[in-house]
Parts: structure tokens; C-alpha cells; sequence
């Protein structure tokens, strides 16, 4: 089995999604050791179609499903959504074909927020699209810019000297309570003032940046950098850096660092000098580290080099900064922070009053899908999702699913933690909503009972390959593969007079880092021969529209 | 099992003389949980009885009570906020009498219970064998080695291919169907005179599933060791139990052997369930028929019968009054219902919600939600 070809595949004119010969492995530690988790998939669905893709766990059918909606992008392969292909869009146009393919996930209550009520969920993904649509104020592009970059420089330079940083704090509190009587920490590169700025964070710094230029007259040039650099270019790069880039900016920034080591190194004067040499040195030591680093592997130089040169880019401004005097130094500080604070709280507020008001618009969008998942829209709007049961969640999930009006939904496992009795309802609404709007549905499950209900077309995984696809009533009156045979054999009957005669297997699945050659399916399967290990097979037509991967199928000519 | 034990698979005679004599007796067992809301009775009066050699099915959806009644059984639920009367005895020993010390001697060589996640059941820092054999030092009071020798032979007992190199592995080195595997083996090492397996495939593959469910039942033909099957799935219990029990809101709805109760369900619940089933045989997008509605809370009193809000054969009777448990023709099959399913009652009951609105004319309830 599980073998590769596109025998099965229709015609692409008509077909809305197209994946072929879909790849993804998962490197697997240090010794270049692979999970095939899914290794040459072809599917293909009409409109309107629903396809059940249905194998064991480790089988690589939600992996299927992931790498459709390219979470993570497939290694390789090709998967076109209305003749468009996918995985060669950048992130921001895959993003936009997000309102036409949507997910619903396996567990409904860890797929929802549980912090945020159904009206703030279901309404969601349209305020987003709203925002999109209509333009988002220039503000708001600011802040997550801004966001972007702090988090990035907060999480890879600025934490892991937390601790340093605190202790050298500390030390220059002491510092200058003892030696500001003499009017000496004045002098030094980093005066006292400083420290609350390097608190306050990013965008203070930059702010120094400006009014120190201001303030000192220097012109245009600390003005562009302090603003431009960090904000504007830096947050468009670090998106997508690549490792040239980051090793130039490491070496940037190490040269920037060991350029003002140099510089300040002698400016501290009096007894307590080695705390400040000793500040400069914790603050350059990791610039210097992550840029040797960075020569040894240059591919993880990337973002964190670009970052640094930011970090050192805003360092010079506060270095130069202190060669103002004292007090209005100390203006520069106060004016700059609270510039920062109040400019934050408004862009904050604004986004937030936009954002209110769009969802305030969703509303009677929102209540009219509750009502169609059959969830009372005026007692549930204000409750979060643990207030609900399992069947009511996963309601709300294809509620939520449904609002943008998708073409695709990718159904991962919807009712394996559901009741029997939920699981009807849920599995009945689908179908519901699939007449009422139009679906496709991509179906994943490793129920049988269920895959056969829902689907128009199944297809057969295992161990990352397709072992059979068919119409459900052929695929489950007469089985093709061995291996579909087996999985039927093993569905528990709701009735004691039919035994469960399980063909008897032999092992557990076989690892995915080392599939077997040949057919994959063949250490399990009753019927291999020598020539299944040898050679894979390719799906072909064994019956009308019953296409199997199987050197020697149990349905057409071949069989026995 | 390797290990000496009386009650290991060679039976003596004397053993099969008391053939009828129940393992486990169960009467009038009520479990109360102290909720903010007041208190929720999860297991309402439920009695029943099991022999030795038999497997017992307990269904229900969710919230029907069928785990709180097998851990009120064991006694494992905690003593804060729950209160639990009623009687349960296994092999004459009155759990409910017992202190925790007499407990843990009555857990594992008395009864033993396989539980539902089997990677949440398992210590992840400690080697499979280890974890085997925990139960035989402790009750059995043997040596490391002759523990160790009977962990190999458990593990080979229930099918974990090579056991040696196992032995010495941690649970996360294990796929699901074979750390459940070794949760089995481990309920098993003390030769429990009762095993107790709350939905022990839930979490499994269709195959992984089918294994373990034939491990279960040859375990329990060749130990003669009686079975109590929880589990959601009506296929589940078809073809392994001799019983089943049919639990709702806390109560038993029904109560048949096997073939009885697939053949002639009498109980509109147990119906319900079956119908919402998807099945193999039938079409693909076959519209199926769901039961609508959810189950009571049970933290205020119910007047009448507990599923009539949801029951397609539901009458004014049914919500004032609560059926009894009946006998019906079979011997021990018992239901709890007025218009019970394929009797003239109840034919006529479906016929009279017909005529009312009350049911679409393909037979369906409207209107709850």
C-alpha cells in the first residue's frame, strides 16, 4: 500500500482543492533523523465534496489536514485552493485565504478562549477581516510594530540579563547615594539617570534619541535613526531576515559596542569605577557572545543580530545623550517617558474603541450563526466557553468556523471526544451546514461508522501514504486494500451476535522515522509477498471510481 | 501468572463449586457530591450483583454516573465533599466497613481497575518494570528478582513484544495501546479477584481498541476472573459482556444479559442510544437520530422519570410519576419505563406523541434543545 500516484486525482479544472504529492517530515535531533509523517499525498476535492480521510493515529491524517491549511507549511508539494497554489505565497497573502478555508479542532474547549465570552470569540474572526478591509488606523500598525520588536529584543537579549542587570542596579543606586555629594556620577558615561530609561524600555530610548538631538542641536541624522531605524525599517526586516543580513548586523552591533567600551572605559572616575566599567561590560558581554555565536552558525543569526543592532544603534543615543549635563539630561529622561507612556495609552485606547465598535457591528451576525448551530444566541452571548458542555463547544467552534463564509472547512477529529448522542447531533449539523451554505469539507476521523457517514469520498491513510480511495458504500461493502479490510474488521459492532473477527496483527505501527520499503503497509499485512518490500505501489483503478495502492487488492481482476 | 497464587489461572474444584456465589454485591448505592449549587447525586440507589466468571457492561453518555459508581465501588473517590451510602461487598468483605489500610490491602489482590488514559495512569519517571512489580513487593512481599521475573512474565501475558528490553523503558518509550497494555498487566499482577475497566479503550485506535478488548476478555476466561466493562460505546460491550447495565442521570435504566438486551431493549433510553449510533451498514449520509437535549444536573430533585424530557415515548405519566424497575419476560432483564419499547404501550405512546406534534412523522422529538 501506501503507495504514491495520482491515478485517483479529477480533472483540475474542477476541482476547488488540490493537493499533490504533499511532503512533511519533522527533523528528528541532531543526526538528521526524519519523521515521515506524511510522504506524497494527493487529494483532490470538487465542490461541495466532502473527503474522509481515516487511518490509525500516527497515520498522518491531521498532519494532512495541518499542511493544507500550511500550519506548518508543507515540506514539499503542492496544494491549490481554486487554482491558486498555496505554499508558495509569503505569510501575508497565505493569510488572506484564511476566510475561505477554515478548521474546526478535535477538542472544542482548548480551541476557545476561556478567557473571553462567545460574543468576543464568534466575532472575531469578522472584526479582523473588518479591520483588514476597512484599513486599520496608521496608529494601530504602530503599536504592533512596535510589539513586534520589543517582544523579539525583550525575549532573546533583554531577559536573559534580567538577573545581571538587577544586581548591577542595585550596586548603582549605592553608587551614586555616595558619590553624587561629590557631583562626580555626573561625569560618567552612564549617569543614574539612565537607569530608569533602560527600565521604561524601547520606545523611551528612542525618545531620548530625539530630544537629546533636539537638545543638542545635532541635526537630522540621531533624529532618523531614533525613529526610522527602530519602528519602521527594523520592524519590516525582522520579519524575514536572513542569515547574511543578521551577521552584518551582529558585526554591526559588536563593532557599535566595542567602539563605546573603548570610549567610556576611561570616563569612569573615582573609587566606584569598576561598577561602571562593569555595567558596560554586562551590557556588551552578550553582544559580543551572540556575535561569535553567530559566525559559528549563521543561520541562527537572523533576527536576534538585527535586533542587537538595534539595541546598539539605541545605546549610542543614550551614550551621546549623556554627554549633555545634568539637568537637562535628566529633562530629556522625564520628558521622553512620559511622552512614551501617554502616546501608548492613546494608541492602546484607540484600538480598543475600534476595535468595540466593530464588534458591536458583528452582533446580529453573530446571533444569527448561534442560532443556526442551534445555541440560544441571548442566553449564551456572555458566557465563556467552560460555562458550555462538549457538543455546545464544538457548536460554537463551527460557529465560529462558519462566519466568514468559507468554501473549505477542515474537520479534524470534530466528534472523537463527543458522546454517541452528541456526536450524532454534531455530525447531523455538519450536514446541515454543508446543504445550507455550501460546503467542502475535508473530514478527519478514525471512526469508520462516522467517516462512512459524513462522506461523499474516503480516503485511506497509512503511515503517511494513501492505501485506498473510494466512494464510502464500495470502500466498506468491499474492501480493496488489506489494510482497509483490517480497519473494518476491527469496528466494534453494536450487535453480540456478530463477532469481532480481527485479522490478527502482527505489530504495532511501524516507526515513522523508519518506514519500510516497498509498501508500508507490508509488515502488517497477511498478504505480503517479496515483491511488496521491493517495489511500492501506485494507485490505480481497480474498480469504477475505487482506486487502490496495492500490488495485490483484494477487489478487480488481480484478485483471488 | 508465574508467581504462586491461588487464585492464578489453575483453578482447584473448590473454586468452580461456589460458581454462583456473587464476587461483587452492590445494593442501594447512593454517591452525593457538596457542590456550590447543593448537593449532586451522581449514583442514585443502583444495585446489582456479579458472578464470578462474568463480564459486566456499564453504559451511559457522560454524566450518566457509570465511573462514579465503579470508583464508589473501589472506594477511591475522596472523603471530602462526598458522601456515599449504600452497601458494597467483594467476596463477602464490606468495603464500605473498611479503613484505609484494610483498603490498600483489598486494592490490587482483591480488586483492580484499569483506568481510561493509560499515559495519565502510568508514573512517567519510573520503569515500566518497576511499576509492575510495585504491586507484588507490596502485597506478596517478594524479593526484587522474583518480582522482576513475574513483571516479564505479566508483560508477556498480555502481548507487549519483547519484554525484557520493556522492563527497563519508561512509559513515554511506549505507544497508547501498549502502555494500556501495561496498565492490564499491572491491574493484573495481584490476581485480582475483580477487575474493574473504566472506558480502558476510549482513547485507543479501532485496532488498538480491538486488541485490547480481546486481551481483556481472554484475561478474563482464562483467570475466571469476573469484569466490569465502562464504557460509552455500545459496540464496546456487544460482543464482550454477558450483562450489560444501562445507566442514566444516576440511575439504572436497564438492566439485561447481552443478547436479551440487543435483541428486545425495552428501555426507550437504551434505544436512544443504539439509534444515534452511526453504523457500517447503513448508506453513507444517513441522517441520524440523535437524542436531543442534555442530561438532567441532578442537583434538584426530578419529578417523574429522568430521560421522559428527552424521550420520544414520553406522556403526562412520565413526568409526574417514576417508574419502578420492572421485570420483564427474560429472567434478569429489568427496565424502568411505562411504554416500554416494542409493546403495545408503547407503540401506542409513540402513536399518541405523533398525533399531538410532539414527534416529526419520521418519528423524531421536537422542540427541545
Amino acid at each position: 500500500m501506501a503507495g504514491t500516484g495520482k491515478a485517483h486525482l479529477r480533472d483540475p479544472e474542477q476541482t476547488l482543492l488540490r493537493a499533490e504529492d504533499l511532503v512533511v517530515e519533522f527533523p528528528l535531533g541532531a543526526g538528521g533523523a526524519k519523521v515521515h509523517a506524511v510522504s506524497g499525498i494527493s487529494i483532490d476535492l470538487v465542490e461541495g465534496e466532502t473527503l474522509g480521510l481515516v487511518g490509525e493515529s500516527g497515520c498522518g491524517k491531521s498532519t494532512t489536514g495541518k499542511a493544507i491549511m500550511a500550519i506548518p507549511k508543507p515540506t514539499s508539494g503542492s496544494i491549490k485552493l481554486d487554482q491558486v497554489e498555496l505554499t508558495t505565497l509569503d505569510d501575508e497573502s497565505l493569510r488572506r485565504t484564511r476566510p475561505v478555508l477554515q478548521m474546526i479542532f478535535q477538542d472544542p474547549i482548548s480551541a476557545l478562549n476561556p478567557r473571553r465570552t462567545v460574543r468576543d470569540i464568534i466575532a472575531e474572526p469578522l472584526v479582523v477581516w473588518w479591520e483588514e478591509e476597512e484599513g486599520r488606523p496608521p496608529t494601530s500598525a504602530w503599536l504592533e510594530a512596535y510589539g513586534r520588536v520589543f517582544s523579539r529584543v525583550a525575549a532573546q537579549v533583554i531577559r536573559p540579563m534580567v538577573p545581571l542587570l538587577t544586581l548591577l542596579l542595585v550596586a548603582f543606586v549605592l553608587w551614586v547615594t555616595s558619590e553624587a555629594a561629590e557631583d562626580r556620577a555626573w561625569e560618567g558615561a552612564l549617569g543614574w539617570t539612565q537607569v530608569p530609561a533602560m527600565i521604561i524600555g524601547f520606545p523611551s530610548l528612542a525618545a531620548v534619541g530625539v530630544i537629546g538631538s533636539i537638545l543638542g542641536s545635532m541635526g537630522l541624522i540621531w533624529l532618523a535613526l531614533a525613529v526610522m531605524v527602530p519602528f519602521g525599517v527594523m520592524s519590516k526586516v525582522l520579519g524575514k531576515v536572513s542569515p547574511a543580513v543578521g551577521l552584518l548586523a551582529a558585526a554591526f552591533a559588536t563593532a557599535v559596542t566595542l567602539f563605546m567600551i573603548w570610549r567610556t572605559w576611561n570616563s569612569f572616575a573615582g573609587t566606584a569605577a569598576w561598577v561602571g566599567r562593569a555595567f558596560v561590560i554586562a551590557i556588551a558581554l552578550p553582544v559580543v557572545v551572540w556575535f561569535l555565536a553567530s559566525l559559528l552558525k549563521p543561520a541562527r543569526a537572523g533576527a536576534t543580530g538585527v535586533a542587537l543592532a538595534l539595541v546598539a544603534v539605541l545605546m549610542l543615543e543614550v551614550f551621546y545623550v549623556s554627554g549633555l549635563d545634568g539637568v537637562p539630561k535628566l529633562g530629556a529622561f522625564v520628558l521622553a517617558a512620559a511622552i512614551d507612556i501617554v502616546l501608548f495609552r492613546l494608541v492602546r485606547k484607540q484600538a480598543g474603541l475600534r476595535a468595540a465598535e466593530l464588534r458591536a457591528r458583528a452582533e446580529p451576525k453573530v446571533r444569527e450563526m448561534l442560532e443556526t448551530v442551534g445555541i440560544n444566541p441571548d442566553t449564551s452571548l456572555d458566557r465563556k466557553p467552560y460555562e458550555f458542555s462538549g457538543g455546545q463547544a464544538q457548536r460554537l467552534s463551527i460557529a465560529r468556523a462558519l462566519i466568514l463564509d468559507p468554501k473549505v472547512i477542515i474537520c479534524d477529529e470534530p466528534v472523537s471526544a463527543l458522546d454517541v448522542s452528541v456526536q450524532a447531533q454534531i455530525l447531523n449539523l455538519l450536514e446541515e451546514m454543508k446543504a445550507r451554505y455550501g460546503l467542502t469539507l475535508v473530514f478527519i476521523a478514525h471512526d469508520l461508522a462516522v467517516v462512512k457517514n459524513v462522506s461523499d469520498r474516503v480516503a485511506v491513510m497509512y503511515l503517511g501514504k494513501i492505501c485506498e480511495v473510494a466512494r464510502p458504500d464500495e470502500l466498506f461493502a468491499n474492501p480493496a486494500h488489506p489494510y482497509s479490510h483490517l480497519l473494518l474488521s476491527a469496528i466494534p459492532h453494536p450487535d453480540p451476535l456478530i463477532e469481532a473477527h480481527v485479522t490478527q496483527v502482527a505489530a504495532d505501527l511501524p516507526s515513522p522515522v523508519n518506514p519500510p520499503s516497498g509498501c508500508r503497509f507490508r509488515t502488517r499485512c497477511p498478504l505480503a509477498q517479496e515483491r511488496c518490500a521491493s517495489e511500492e505501489p501506485v494507485i490505480r483503478e481497480v474498480a469504477p471510481e475505487q482506486f487502490v495502492a496495492c500490488h495485490f487488492p483484494l477487489v478487480g481482476e488481480a484478485a483471488q | 501468572m508465574s508467581y504462586p497464587n491461588s487464585d492464578g489461572p489453575v483453578d482447584t474444584v473448590a473454586d468452580t463449586v461456589d460458581d454462583h456465589a456473587p464476587v461483587l454485591v452492590v445494593k442501594n448505592l447512593t454517591t452525593t457530591f457538596a457542590t456550590p449549587r447543593g448537593p449532586l447525586t451522581a449514583v442514585d440507589d443502583v444495585s446489582f450483583t456479579l458472578r464470578r466468571g462474568t463480564a459486566l457492561g456499564i453504559v451511559g453518555e457522560s454524566g450518566s454516573g457509570k465511573s462514579v459508581t465503579a470508583r464508589s465501588v473501589m472506594r477511591l473517590l475522596p472523603k471530602s465533599n462526598v458522601t456515599t451510602t449504600g452497601e458494597v461487598s467483594i467476596n463477602g468483605i464490606d468495603m464500605m466497613a473498611l479503613g484505609p489500610k484494610e483498603l490498600r490491602a483489598m486494592w490490587g489482590p482483591e480488586v483492580a481497575m484499569v483506568f481510561q488514559d493509560p499515559l495519565g495512569s502510568l508514573n512517567p519517571v519510573m520503569r515500566i518494570g518497576d511499576q509492575v512489580a510495585e504491586g507484588l513487593r507490596i502485597h506478596h512481599n517478594v524479593s526484587r528478582k522474583e518480582a522482576r521475573a513475574a513483571a516479564l512474565q505479566l508483560l508477556r501475558q498480555v502481548g507487549i513484544p519483547s519484554p525484557q528490553t520493556r522492563l527497563d523503558e519508561y512509559p513515554h518509550q511506549l505507544s497508547g495501546g501498549m502502555r494500556q497494555r501495561v496498565v492490564i498487566a499491572i491491574a493484573l499482577s495481584c490476581g485480582p479477584k475483580l477487575l474493574i475497566a473504566d472506558e480502558p479503550t476510549t482513547a485507543l485506535d479501532v485496532t488498538v481498541q480491538a486488541q485490547i478488548l480481546d486481551l481483556l476478555s481472554d484475561q478474563q476466561t482464562e483467570r475466571h476472573m469476573p469484569l466490569v466493562l465502562i464504557t460509552h460505546d455500545l459496540g464496546v460491550v456487544a460482543g464482550r459482556t454477558q450483562e450489560v447495565i444501562v445507566m442514566y442521570a444516576g440511575r439504572i435504566m436497564e438492566r439485561a444479559r447481552t443478547p436479551v438486551l440487543f435483541r428486545d431493549m425495552k428501555m426507550p433510553y437504551t434505544e436512544a442510544l443504539f439509534r444515534s449510533i452511526p453504523k457500517v451498514e447503513y448508506p453513507s449520509h444517513t441522517r441520524l437520530a440523535i437524542i436531543p437535549g442534555r442530561p438532567p444536573t441532578m442537583v434538584e430533585p426530578i419529578r417523574g422519570c429522568r430521560f421522559a424530557p428527552r424521550c420520544r415515548y414520553a406522556q403526562d405519566r412520565c413526568l409526574e410519576e417514576e417508574p419502578e424497575l420492572t421485570p420483564a419476560v427474560d429472567r434478569d432483564h429489568v427496565y424502568r419505563c411505562f411504554y416500554p419499547v416494542g409493546t403495545p404501550e408503547g407503540e401506542q405512546a409513540l402513536e399518541i406523541n405523533r398525533s399531538n406534534g410532539r414527534l416529526t412523522p419520521e418519528g423524531e422529538l421536537i422542540g427541545v434543545s
